[in-house]
C-alpha cells in the first residue's frame, strides 16, 4: 500500500538511527539552553530548605516567590530556549536532504552520503521553509479570529458553552488544515530530493495537486497525528499518576512521550517520502556528485574508462 | 373560670411573644438614614425610573447645613475620574489602557430633588469633586438646604432620578438578561469624625455609607426572579407582565439587587449560636454543579465566623451566581446579599468558587457591620477579612491545598497571600487612601494581601489565639460604628494585653519590608592550628551563623540550629542592628541553620534565603531545570514544524 500508515512506520523502524539522533539533538540544545537556569536555581535552591516544597510536592506560591525573585530573570532564560529552538529548526532543516533521501531510497547512507545530501539541499530546504511561513502564518491569523471570535461568544452568547465548542472546533479545523499544508511541503520536500529539482514553486504546485487528489495519503497523516496525540495523552496521564518525588520516572515517562512526538514528525515524512518514491513515472534518483565530477573528468581526458558507466 | 384562664394565658402568651418581638427587632446600629424607593425596571434599556424618598436624621450633634450625596453610575462615563483613572492604573476588572466601550455607559441622573416642607431644590444641585477637582466628574453632588438641620432633627429628601445600568462593569450592571443593580440610588455621605466624608468614585475604591433601613418596591418583569438586601416581604403579579415586590432591611448601609429569569432558587439554612439564618442561593442553570460547593464553604464559613468573631444578626444570606461573561458583577459584597463567581468548566482542584463565597462573606462582618471607610481605608475591611479569609479557607481545606490542590500543584492561602504582597511589598502603606495608590495591582497586593499577612505574622509574635480573640474584641466592640485605623489598634492593644504600636507603626503606617536572611553558616575546628584528625564527637567546633537584616522592618528573630549530634538550639535575636552572630562551641558540626524555623513570619519576602544546609540537596534544582529542559525540547519541537 503506497504511503500507508504501516509501511512508513517500517521504514522509520528500520531507520531509528534517524529518530535518536535528532532526539540526542533535541535534547542536547534544550540542556545547554537550560544550563544558566540550573546555574540560578542551584544557587537560590541547592542549600535551601525551602526547597523542599518543590520536592515533596509543588508548593505554586513557593514557585512563584522563586520566579520574583530578581536573580532569576525569566525573560533572559526564555531567550536561551528560544535560541535552541532555532538552532534545531536550522539543525533539522539541514538534515531533511539526507533523512528523505533515506526514506526514499530505503537504504542506508553512509555517513557522507548523507551529509553530502543533506549540504545538497540544504538551502533549497531553507526556502521551502521560508515559503510555508505564508500558509503557517495565514493559518495562525485564522486561528486567532476563530480564537477572538470564540472568547465573543463565550461571553456574550446565551448558551454557556457555545463559546468552547466554536473554541474547539476552529483549533481542530486549523489542525486539520496545518497537516494538510505540512503534507504539501513535506511532497515537496520528497520530490526535490527524489528528483534534484530546482523549481520548488512548480513541485510545490504538483504536490498541492497530488495531495488534493491523496486522499489515502491525507489520511495516513491525520492517523499519525492522531497516534501522536493519542501518545502525548497517554504519556502526561502516567506522569499525573507519579509521585511527585518521582524525579527519575517523571524525566524518563516525558522523555519517551518527546521521542514518540519526534518519531511521529519522522513517520510523517516517511509516508511522504513513500508515495513520492513510488510514483508512477518515476525518475532515476539525482546522480551523486561524486560519479559526476568522474563523468566530467572523463570527457575532459579523452578515452573512455573500461568499466561500464551508471545510466 | 376556664375560659377566664384561657384568656390570661392567651393574654400572656401574647406579652411574650411581643416582648420577644421587641427584643428581637430593637436597632442593632444607630440608624441615621432611612430610605424608601420605588422604582419601575425597564429590562430593554435596563434603567430604572425611580422616586426616592431620604429621611435624614442629625445625630451628629452639629447643625449639618449641607448635604452631599453619591451618584456612582456616573462614574461610567468617558471623562469620569473612575474611568480616566481605570485608563491609566487599571482596576479590579481590566487592565490600564483598555479602553471605552459604549456598551458601558452608565448613570444616575437626578431628575428631580425636594426638601419636603421646603420645594423643589433641583436647581441647587452642585456637583463637586472634593478629591481631584475633576469637573467632569459627577459622581458627587451636594445641596444646601435653606435652613440648616440642627441635631436631633431630620430632613427629607425626595428625589426623583433615572438610573441607567452599563453592560456588567466594577461590579454592577447587566449582561443579556441578568441585572445586579449595585450603587444604583442617590445615596448621602457619612459624617465622620467631625465632617462629611463623601469621596468620588474612583477607579480602585469602594463605598462608605450610614447604618439605617430600606423599604424598597420595585416593579419587574414578571417571573423573574429577584434577589436583595434584606427580606421579600411581598410580590404582587401586576398582570401586564410586570411584577411588583417588596423589600424591607434593617440596620444595613446599602440595598443591592438582582434579577434574572433563569437563575434557579436553591433554599437551605443554617443553625447557628443565637438563631437560624435562611440562605438563599440565586444559581445560573449552567452552574448548578457548583451549587453544592457554594453551599458547603457558606456553612463552613459561617460556622467560623460565629465561633471566631461574634455572631450573624440577619435573617437570612443571600448569594448571586452571576451567568458567564458577568464575572465582572462576580465576588462583590452588599449587606446580607453577595455575589460569587463560577463556570461551567470549573474543576474540584481549584477552589476559586469557595474563595468568593468565603470572601464575600467575611465581608458581612468587617463591611457590613463594622462598616469602615472603604475609600480611606481599604485594608481594614479588604485586608483584615483576606487575613480571615486565610484562617477559615486553612481550617475547611487545609492549609498548604486551600486554593488549588491538584496533581500538578498545591496552593495555599497564606501562600497566595504571601506572593501577591511580596510582588509589590513596599510600594504603598496600608495606611494611604485608596484612590492614591500606584495602581491596582499595588491596592491588591497591599490592601488585601500586605494586611493578612501582617495579621499572620501577628499571630507569630503573641499567639494565634490571642489575635483571634483581638479581632472577636473589636468586632464587639465596633460593629456598627465606622472605626477609624486609631481605634483598631487601640482594640487590639487592649485585649492583647501589649502595646504593639511598634508593630502597627512600621506595618500599617510604614512601607517596611521584611527580609531576613542567614549570610553565612558553617563549623570549624577550635583548634584549627592542630595537625591531628578530627574525630566525629571528640573534636571541638566552633559553629557560627550570622543573620542579616536585608529589610527594615524590625521584629524579633528566632534562630534554629541542628547539629550533626541530633542537637537543635533556638535562640532569639531583638533584630536591632543590621546583623548578629550567634556562635556555639561544641563536639558537633553544623547541618542546618533556620530563621523563623516555625514559618510564622510571612511577611518575610523572600523564604529561600531564611536557612542553610551544610550539605547540598541538587533535587530541587534538578526538577525545576529538568521542566524547564523538557518545555525548551517541546519549544524545538513546535519550531521544527517549519522544517
Amino acid at each position: 500500500m503506497n504511503g500507508s500508515v504501516r509501511s512508513s512506520a517500517g521504514l522509520v523502524w528500520r531507520h531509528q538511527r534517524l529518530v535518536w539522533w535528532i532526539f540526542a539533538v533535541n535534547l542536547l540544545l534544550a540542556w545547554l539552553a537550560s544550563l544558566p537556569a540550573r546555574a540560578t536555581l542551584s544557587a537560590v535552591l541547592d542549600h535551601s530548605l525551602e526547597s523542599a516544597k518543590l520536592v515533596t510536592g509543588f508548593d505554586v506560591g513557593t514557585f512563584v516567590l522563586l520566579l520574583e525573585r530578581p536573580d532569576v530573570q525569566l525573560p533572559s532564560l526564555a531567550s536561551g530556549a528560544l535560541g535552541a529552538s532555532l538552532i534545531f529548526l536550522v539543525y533539522l532543516l539541514f538534515i531533511d536532504g539526507g533523512v528523505l533521501a533515506v526514506y526514499v531510497e530505503d537504504r542506508k547512507l553512509s555517513r557522507a552520503e548523507f551529509f553530502e545530501n543533506s549540504g545538497l539541499f540544504f538551502w533549497r530546504m531553507v526556502r521551502l521553509a521560508l515559503y510555508s511561513v505564508v500558509p503557517f502564518g495565514l493559518l495562525m491569523a485564522v486561528n486567532n479570529g476563530i480564537a477572538r471570535f470564540a472568547g465573543k461568544l463565550w461571553d456574550e452568547a446565551p448558551p454557556d458553552r457555545l463559546g468552547f465548542f466554536v473554541y474547539l472546533g476552529g483549533k481542530l479545523l486549523v489542525v486539520v488544515l496545518a497537516l494538510f499544508v505540512r503534507l504539501c511541503f513535506d511532497l515537496t520536500q520528497a520530490r526535490v530530493v527524489r528528483d534534484n529539482e530546482r523549481k520548488l514553486c512548480g513541485t510545490l504546485w504538483r504536490s498541492m495537486k497530488l495531495a488534493f487528489r491523496s486522499g489515502k495519503l491525507y489520511a495516513s497523516y491525520l492517523g499519525i497525528g492522531l497516534i501522536a496525540a493519542a501518545a502525548l495523552a497517554l504519556g502526561i496521564d502516567v506522569w499525573l499518576h507519579l509521585p511527585h518525588s518521582a524525579m527519575g520516572a517523571s524525566f524518563l515517562v516525558l522523555e519517551m512521550v518527546t521521542i514518540t512526538q519526534i518519531a511521529s514528525r519522522l513517520w510523517m515524512k516517511a509516508a511522504s517520502a513513500r508515495w513520492v518514491a513510488l510514483l508512477p513515472g518515476e525518475v532515476a534518483l539525482a546522480p551523486s556528485p561524486v560519479v559526476d565530477v568522474v563523468l566530467e573528468v572523463s570527457e575532459v581526458q579523452g578515452p573512455q574508462p573500461d568499466w561500464p558507466l551508471p545510466e | 373560670m376556664e375560659i377566664r384562664c384561657w384568656r390570661i394565658c392567651l393574654i400572656a402568651v401574647a406579652a411574650l411573644l411581643t416582648a420577644s418581638g421587641a427584643a428581637e427587632t430593637a436597632p442593632l446600629s444607630e440608624r441615621v438614614v432611612a430610605y424608601q424607593i420605588e422604582g419601575n425596571y425597564d429590562a430593554k434599556t435596563h434603567t430604572l425610573d425611580a422616586t426616592e424618598l431620604l429621611t435624614y436624621t442629625n445625630k451628629t450633634g452639629v447643625t449639618l447645613d449641607r448635604f452631599p450625596f453619591h451618584l456612582y453610575l456616573n462614574a461610567f462615563q468617558p471623562k469620569s475620574t473612575w474611568m480616566t483613572e481605570a485608563e491609566s492604573i487599571g482596576n479590579r476588572d481590566s487592565e490600564k489602557g483598555a479602553g471605552w466601550e459604549d456598551k458601558h455607559f452608565g448613570s444616575n441622573e437626578v431628575k428631580s430633588l425636594e426638601i419636603v416642607g421646603v420645594g423643589d431644590v433641583t436647581r441647587q444641585m452642585k456637583f463637586i469633586a472634593p478629591d481631584d477637582g475633576n469637573s467632569d466628574d459627577r459622581t458627587v453632588f451636594e445641596i444646601v438646604p435653606p435652613k440648616p438641620v440642627k441635631p436631633g432633627e431630620s430632613i427629607q429628601f425626595k428625589i426623583h432620578f433615572v438610573a441607567k445600568f452599563p453592560e456588567v462593569l466594577a461590579r454592577t450592571g447587566y449582561k443579556r438578561d441578568f441585572l445586579m443593580a449595585g450603587q444604583w440610588f442617590p445615596k448621602v455621605g457619612v459624617w465622620w469624625n467631625g465632617a462629611w466624608n463623601c469621596h468620588q468614585f474612583h477607579a480602585n475604591t469602594e463605598f462608605f455609607a450610614d447604618f439605617g433601613t430600606f423599604d424598597v418596591k420595585l416593579t419587574l418583569p414578571a417571573k423573574w426572579n429577584v434577589g436583595s438586601t434584606g427580606l421579600e416581604t411581598g410580590a404582587k403579579d401586576n398582570g401586564n407582565g410586570t411584577q411588583t415586590v417588596s423589600f424591607h432591611a434593617e440596620d444595613v448601609h446599602d440595598f443591592a439587587w438582582t434579577t434574572d429569569p433563569g437563575m434557579i432558587v436553591v433554599e437551605d439554612s443554617i443553625r447557628l449560636s443565637t438563631r437560624t439564618v435562611k440562605i438563599r442561593m440565586l444559581v445560573q442553570p449552567g452552574h448548578m454543579a457548583s451549587a453544592p460547593r457554594y453551599l458547603e464553604v457558606l456553612k463552613g464559613t459561617m460556622r467560623k465566623f460565629d465561633e471566631w468573631i461574634g455572631p450573624y444578626p440577619y435573617a437570612q444570606i443571600t448569594v448571586v451566581d452571576p451567568p458567564h461573561g458577568g464575572g465582572a458583577a462576580g465576588g462583590m459584597e452588599y449587606p446580607t446579599i453577595f455575589t460569587a463567581e463560577t463556570a461551567w468548566w470549573m474543576p474540584k482542584s481549584l477552589l476559586g468558587p469557595e474563595l468568593d463565597v468565603e470572601h464575600e462573606f467575611g465581608h458581612q462582618y468587617w463591611y457590613g457591620m463594622v462598616a469602615t471607610n472603604e475609600f480611606e481605608n481599604a485594608w481594614m475591611d479588604e485586608g483584615i477579612n483576606s487575613y480571615t479569609e486565610v484562617k477559615v479557607l486553612d481550617a475547611l481545606y487545609g492549609k498548604t491545598t486551600s486554593l488549588v490542590n491538584s496533581r500538578l500543584g498545591t496552593l495555599g492561602e497564606r501562600g497566595y497571600q504571601r506572593m501577591t504582597y511580596a510582588a509589590m511589598a513596599d510600594s504603598d502603606p496600608l495606611s494611604r487612601p485608596g484612590w492614591l495608590f500606584l495602581d491596582s495591582h499595588s491596592y491588591a497586593a497591599i490592601s488585601y494581601a500586605k494586611t493578612a499577612v501582617m495579621m499572620l505574622t501577628l499571630e507569630n509574635l503573641i499567639g494565634e489565639k490571642t489575635v483571634l480573640h483581638g479581632l472577636h474584641d473589636y468586632f464587639d466592640r465596633y460593629k456598627f460604628k465606622h472605626p477609624a485605623p486609631a481605634e483598631f489598634t487601640a482594640s487590639m492593644n487592649a485585649s492583647v494585653g501589649q502595646n504593639l504600636d511598634w508593630y502597627w507603626k512600621q506595618t500599617i503606617y510604614g512601607t517596611e519590608t521584611l527580609d531576613d536572611r542567614i549570610l553565612s553558616a558553617d563549623s570549624e575546628r577550635l583548634d584549627w592550628y592542630s595537625r591531628t584528625d578530627e574525630k566525629k564527637g571528640i573534636t571541638v567546633y566552633q559553629t557560627q551563623v550570622v543573620v542579616q537584616r536585608r529589610g527594615t522592618l524590625d521584629i524579633p528573630v528566632l534562630l534554629e540550629v541542628k547539629f550533626d549530634d541530633g542537637s537543635t538550639v533556638r535562640e532569639s535575636w531583638d533584630g536591632k542592628d543590621r546583623w548578629h552572630k550567634f556562635a556555639w562551641d561544641r563536639k558537633a558540626k553544623l547541618v542546618s541553620a533556620e530563621i523563623d524555623p516555625d514559618h510564622g513570619n510571612w511577611l518575610d519576602r523572600d523564604p529561600f534565603n531564611n536557612s542553610w544546609c551544610e550539605k547540598a540537596d541538587r533535587r530541587a534544582t534538578g526538577k525545576v531545570a529538568g521542566y524547564w529542559t523538557l518545555l525548551t525540547q517541546w519549544l524545538e519541537q513546535a519550531l521544527s514544524w517549519l522544517a
